[in-house]
């Protein structure tokens, strides 16, 4: 029977690892209308589902793989999709989106998402082929990089086509920030390659030969060109063909918003040699799309030799930053080489480059020696200390053990102040998106359920001048609107490249057409922002189900402590009691208890989310 | 009238065709002076890059000004003087 609303298929896949189940239910209705997919969706389903308090990493964590409405038709910027569980690294839930091909495959196989639970006694890869879903032996896959493993199943299953999922070295021995690497494209964040690697899961591959039904697809098409004319024309949009997202990099650096040396400056020296123009001139050879997208963003990138031969998609901006400026290496070359092996290990870039540029900025300040480091000399600027460090977080061998913990544990490891250079949130890294100058962003990075994700919140409406960065006032209500449209667009799946498109204040009247074209729904305004908010507030309940407070939404010590210390942007920072009103000021637009951060039971009541009122009030 | 240098970077600096300009800017020598004088030169696709045709308006941005950081949506009256130097802090977003 055809699923009420159009763009969903109207059923999920759930596949049990301990006992080998594999069963085929229905999608609800209603948890459909009130979450729409996604991670709204996701966040309902764990909710449900994971008790609180679970080892993030044993078999009672739940891995639920989800699309959404608009995933699979010919709406542009819209081919992501999300893994969802506990999260080993943060102790809450985490979302973690990819783009690419797999979410609409899955789709077309017959399923809008996939729930895993439990635990293989041995590695297995699930391979879904329209309705005939299989649990298969993994055992000659475990060890095996994920793109040698993607190489090994296309060949074994003979179709070049199907899509992939896979963990590496890293995920299968559930180091703490591993990643899942989807075809060219990266789950990166927040440990989610351990809670796959932690149920032996090698790998989910896909191929679906059937399709998504519309309401009208006519209506469909002609939102699908409006759009494609907006990617084309939107100012704010252009350059991400030509350069990927490095587009931006000079522009930051002029702008004093570029991180440098972890993050002790924001202006570096050497930019020049690690812009979208250098790596279009060095190292560019093509581009690569996601699913239906006309915007272009992933760069083929190829060093042909030399020591940092590499062939990777990308660099991304967040490569740039983090083993470029952050550990001040302007080589370009090196940092392809650093993506690349960080794809090899299967490990978030971000928090790897992050933990790296904390241990030199320690090393440079005498906390380490090289007698720590294994004899690597960890100082600023030194590519081959950057890359042999890499290898060793990747195999948690040495030193790279401790740096494979992320810098929140590493520095309680190492003690000695070090917790100050941490540049982490709820332990997550940062992304290399400042907030010292931008208050609302300050305070979403501090409330965001993921801690150090700039998919929580954006600096965009600060950074581009939309709000007057420097008036604290309505920043909360700001942050919180910047929330609603970014979980809106990952509910629906949206990319938010298309930021100025989706967003960027909050949800836009396009976003909201694209939902009601792809589902039939006739959405205002005000009903897409309660569902918004109600995702919001959904995945708000899970952390505080699981203890998380006001006194968890911190910002890194440096941003409430130093400065900016040259630049444009000189003298920004948040100061402690500025950032607590700031979160006074967010509470309160939020309707959420002042004290605890918590939703009041009123609010949680407004927004359908009753069940959840003995959980946390 | 003030000549003023402006940086440019990624898509608008492909436009312009070097990283740095040198202008000439009639009455009224102010910002947005500044950009008059580029469209002038530059004509449409200096126009695409800056101008949203879906809103006809100037896609919001920062513009650092010599050591200062002004925004587009409010600060196109800023007065300038002969030798300052303008950069456009654009496109930004993404990551």
């Amino acid at each position: 029977m055809a699923f009420r609303y159009g763009g969903y298929i109207g059923q999920l896949l759930r596949v049990n690892l301990t006992n080998k189940g594999i069963t085929k239910e229905p999608l609800k209705e209603d948890w459909a209308r009130d979450f729409v997919g996604g991670v709204g969706l996701s966040a309902r389903i764990m909710y449900e589902e994971v008790k609180p308090n679970i080892d993030p990493l044993g078999p009672e964590n739940k891995l639920v793989m989800m699309t959404g409405p608009v995933n699979g038709t010919m709406i542009p910027a819209a081919s992501r999709s999300s893994f969802c569980a506990k999260s080993p690294y943060t102790g809450s839930f985490f979302h973690s989106i990819f783009g690419g091909f797999l979410g609409p495959e899955v789709k077309f196989a017959g399923y809008d998402g996939i729930v895993i639970e439990g635990q293989a006694k041995a590695p297995v890869y699930i391979w879904i082929d329209d309705d005939k879903v299989q649990i298969k032996d993994a055992s000659h896959l475990w060890g095996k990089d994920p793109f040698k493993t993607q190489e090994i199943l296309r060949k074994e299953i003979g179709d070049e086509e199907i899509h992939i999922a896979t963990i590496g070295l890293a995920g299968e021995q559930m180091a703490p920030y591993a990643m899942i690497l989807c075809d060219i494209r990266a789950a990166g964040r927040g440990g989610l390659g351990a809670v796959m690697g932690s149920k032996n899961l090698k790998a989910i591959a896909a191929r679906g030969t059937g399709g998504v039904a519309v309401p009208n697809v006519l209506k469909v098409y002609n939102t699908a060109i409006r759009l494609n004319e907006l990617i084309a024309t939107t100012p704010a949009v252009q350059g991400l063909s030509q350069y990927g997202t490095p587009r931006m990099v000079a522009a930051m650096n002029e702008g004093g918003i570029l991180p440098t040396r972890n993050w002790q400056t924001e202006v570096f020296q050497g930019m020049k040699n690690i812009t979208g123009e250098a790596m279009r001139e060095k190292v560019v050879k093509g581009h690569r799309a996601c699913f239906a997208c006309s915007i272009n963003c992933t760069k083929y990138s190829v060093v042909p030799s030399g020591p940092y031969k590499s062939i990777i998609n990308g660099a991304d901006y967040e490569t740039i930053y983090g083993f470029g400026s952050c550990c001040a290496v302007d080589n370009i070359e090196a940092l392809c080489k650093a993506d690349e092996l960080c794809d090899h290990y299967g490990i978030d870039l971000i928090s790897a480059a992050l933990c790296i540029s904390w241990a030199m900025e320690c090393y440079e300040k005498g906390i380490f020696t090289k007698e720590d480091t294994d004899g690597i000399d960890l100082k600023f600027g030194n590519a081959d200390g950057m890359l042999e460090m890499i290898e060793k977080i990747g195999k948690r061998e040495g030193f790279g053990a401790i740096l494979a913990k992320g810098t929140r544990e590493a520095s309680k490891i190492v003690g000695k102040d070090s917790v100050r250079f941490a540049i982490q949130n709820k332990g997550l890294e940062l992304a290399g998106h400042t907030a010292r100058p931008f208050p609302a962003c300050a305070v979403g990075y501090a409330t965001g359920p993921r801690g150090g994700s700039h998919h929580d919140i954006r600096p965009t409406p600060e950074k581009s001048g939309l709000v007057d960065r420097k008036v604290l006032e309505g920043k909360g209500a700001l942050a919180a609107e910047v929330n609603h449209w970014l979980i809106l667009c990952d509910s629906m799946l949206l990319c938010h490249l298309g930021e100025p498109i989706w967003g960027p204040m909050k949800i836009s009247d396009t976003t909201i057409e694209a939902l009601n074209v792809v589902t039939g729904w006739e959405l205002n305004y005000e009903q897409a922002r309660k569902i918004a908010e109600r995702q919001w507030n959904m995945i708000r309940c899970f952390s505080a189900r699981e203890g998380f407070t006001r006194e968890d939404d911190q910002l890194p010590i440096r941003f409430m402590e130093e400065p900016v210390p040259e630049g444009p942007m000189e003298g920004s920072y948040i100061p402690r009691e500025t950032l607590e009103r700031l979160k006074d000021d967010y509470f309160s637009y939020r309707g959420w208890d002042l004290k605890t951060g918590n939703p009041t039971r009123e609010k949680l009541i407004e927004l359908g989310l009753d069940f959840a009122i003995e959980d946390i009030c | 009238m003030a000549r003023v240098r402006v940086k440019t970077f990624s898509v608008v600096r492909d436009v312009l065709g070097s990283d740095v300009v040198e202008i000439e800017v009639d009455k009224p020598e102010t910002v947005g002076g500044v950009f008059d004088a580029l469209l002038r030169r530059y004509g449409e696709p200096f126009r695409k890059m800056i101008w949203d045709p879906n809103t006809g308006e100037m896609t919001p941005f920062l513009i650092r000004l010599n050591d200062e950081m002004i925004r587009s949506t409010s600060d196109m009256g800023r007065e300038i003087k002969e030798g300052d130097k303008i950069a456009l802090i654009f496109p930004l977003g993404g990551g």
